[in-house]
């Protein structure tokens, strides 16, 4: 015969009261994720949707006319030759300098984005900025930056500026402000507060605060977060091109225009490796930056 | 500071106020050649200023034309936009992390021990890691049509092989101790998984794969620029046509809607933690 103390009942209610307690949690949490995602699917008409007969054999089809079709013997025939790397990059200068030109979006973007990243960083960051609605309001700007996507900011530009690299340059300078402006008064906060006051008993301005106390302090911090933001810029300047704000990404969006997607796939090669090469320079420059510092 | 104090000072330590003039002269140098070297950029570019001037004109036109913002009376159909963005968003989360929970498992150095398969395995969905979901989007849409299906697929495609490569991580850093305690407790492989792995991995997982539901709703906003369905279609359609005042009701809803999800996400991502 079994003898329970009041001690193990107890327990035993106390137990059953939490598995059940986890169990009504666990099935509210799943019958609202099943929802969702019957709604989602729903929504998104993923079963529903007219995508034609045999999307698989026409998504094949696809990748089969991104095969340039490169003949081994012809390889390096002139353009007329069918099969000849010439003719998959057919027009391969006029890339090259659209590839160029995105570059140099980028590198203007970055620049010109972090010189106001500057500015605003000075203006939300709280040991610098005393004056707290300035802060609020430069910081509430920021955000909304932030959580515009850059293509429908680029949208907008390109209406207003007209199809062309300014408006794209544009794009990726407001879109770096509200990056990197967010980043470098992080870095503003978390600066040596000792130097400021030493400056501050010395009787220094506020300019003169940030010139002798600041700058010194955070100057390859910003550098390293401006060269990482270059590499997300170049990607982006890419992809911007798409809604007609200049570079090579024009160029590709001609190209799925006139279904020639091995022209296509030759001009996503380029954009792959014009990433390639910045990150690498990046990279070794930011190493080296590091490697100052702790010098 | 008296003069006389000054004095001393500088004589004591010249370089400590000013660098020294070649060093001074190699910055400024340095400078007007990168500042030269922006210009010629711009230049090529041909970013005119006259260009600038007008278009910033056309850009203050726009933006009083902005308010106040107007639904156009069209609220219906723009929060049926945003619901099959979000749609979107959810729907291709969902299946990349369906898709990359086997992968990530194939791609744990615990689970496939072969370097050389973990090497090649991981170099494989490096290839896919680069290509953005607006990549895949354009290849889609001329594939299966215009419409939200091929956004849903090519926001799964773009996540699939970095959810991967973040659950194998996972399951790699996982505590081998609550296995080996599980193990030795006389349970079979399948227990050892579901009361050691499992309780460790699955928050993880979850935080990461909400993580990506954010980043999939901001992405799944610019998709139907490209035809992909969603809210991108239209914003584009009325950015074609001027129709500010709906522009800026569309890009005001859509902000609240992006703080809204992020904010639920960030609160369930703290819980898990």
């Amino acid at each position: 015969m079994n003898v329970t103390s009041p001690a193990v009942e107890a327990f035993e209610r106390e137990r059953r009261r939490m598995l059940i307690r986890q169990r009504t949690q666990a099935f509210v949490g799943l019958a609202i994720f099943t929802v969702l995602l019957l709604v989602s699917f729903q929504r998104s008409q993923f079963f529903g949707s007219d995508i034609g007969a045999d999307p698989l054999g026409r998504m094949a089809d696809f990748l089969q006319r991104m095969n340039p079709g490169l003949q081994p013997d012809v390889l390096l025939e002139g353009r007329q030759t069918r099969g000849s790397l010439h003719s998959w990059f057919y027009a391969l200068p006029t890339w090259l300098r659209a590839a160029w030109q995105t570059v140099e979006m980028a590198i203007l973007a970055t620049a010109l984005g972090s010189v106001l990243a500057l500015g605003a960083s000075f203006l939300t960051a709280q040991n610098l900025m005393p004056f707290a609605p300035v802060r609020f309001v430069v910081r509430r700007i920021l955000e909304a930056i932030r959580t515009l996507p850059d293509l429908i900011m680029a949208l907008i530009l390109v209406a207003a500026f007209g199809v062309g690299p300014l408006a794209g340059v544009l794009t990726l300078t407001i879109s770096t402000l509200g990056g990197l402006g967010k980043l470098f008064a992080e870095i503003n906060e978390e600066i040596d507060p000792r130097q400021l006051e030493a400056l501050q008993a010395a009787g220094a301005g506020p300019l003169k605060k940030i010139r002798y106390g600041v700058m010194p302090q955070v100057l390859p911090n910003y550098a390293s977060y401006a060269l990482i933001r270059l590499e997300g810029n170049l990607a982006g300047a890419a992809a911007l091109g798409i809604v007609g704000a200049g570079g090579i990404g024009l160029e590709l969006q001609r190209a799925i225009t006139y279904t020639e997607f091995d022209t296509y796939l030759a001009i996503l090669l380029i954009i792959i490796g014009m990433i390639f090469v910045i990150d690498l320079f990046s990279e070794n420059v930011r190493h080296r930056l590091i490697g100052l510092e702790k010098a | 500071m008296t003069r006389h104090a000054y004095d001393q000072a500088l004589a004591i330590a010249p370089n400590a106020l000013r660098a020294p003039w070649t060093r001074r002269a190699r910055d400024a140098v340095i400078l007007l050649l990168a500042l030269a070297a922006l210009v010629a950029m711009a230049v090529d570019l041909e970013l005119a200023p006259g260009a600038l001037m007008t278009g910033f004109g056309k850009l203050g036109r726009f933006l009083g034309e902005m308010f106040p913002p107007s639904s156009g009376g069209q609220s219906e159909r723009i929060l049926k936009a945003l619901a099959e963005t979000f749609a979107m968003a959810f729907a291709g989360t969902v299946i990349a992390a369906l898709v990359a929970l086997p992968l990530g498992v194939i791609g744990a150095k615990t689970v496939v021990s072969n370097p050389a398969l973990h090497f090649a395995f991981r170099r494989f969905l490096d290839i896919f890691r680069g290509v953005p979901a607006l990549v895949w989007a354009l290849i889609l849409v001329s594939a299966f049509g215009l419409g939200p299906f091929a956004g849903v697929v090519a926001l799964a495609l773009a996540d699939i092989p970095n959810l991967a490569k973040l659950f194998s991580e996972s399951l790699e850093n996982a505590d081998p101790k609550p296995l080996e305690g599980v193990r030795s407790a006389g349970a079979p492989p399948l227990a050892v998984m579901r009361f050691g792995l499992a309780p460790q991995f699955a928050p993880v997982a979850t935080s990461q794969t909400l993580f990506f539901l954010e980043g999939n709703f901001r992405n799944a906003g610019v998709l139907g620029i490209v035809g992909a369905g969603g809210i991108g279609f239209e914003l584009d359609e009325r950015i074609r046509i001027f129709a500010f005042d709906e522009v800026a009701f569309i890009i005001l809803l859509y902000m609240i809607a992006v703080a809204c999800l992020d904010t639920l996400s960030r609160s369930l991502r703290n819980r898990l933690a």
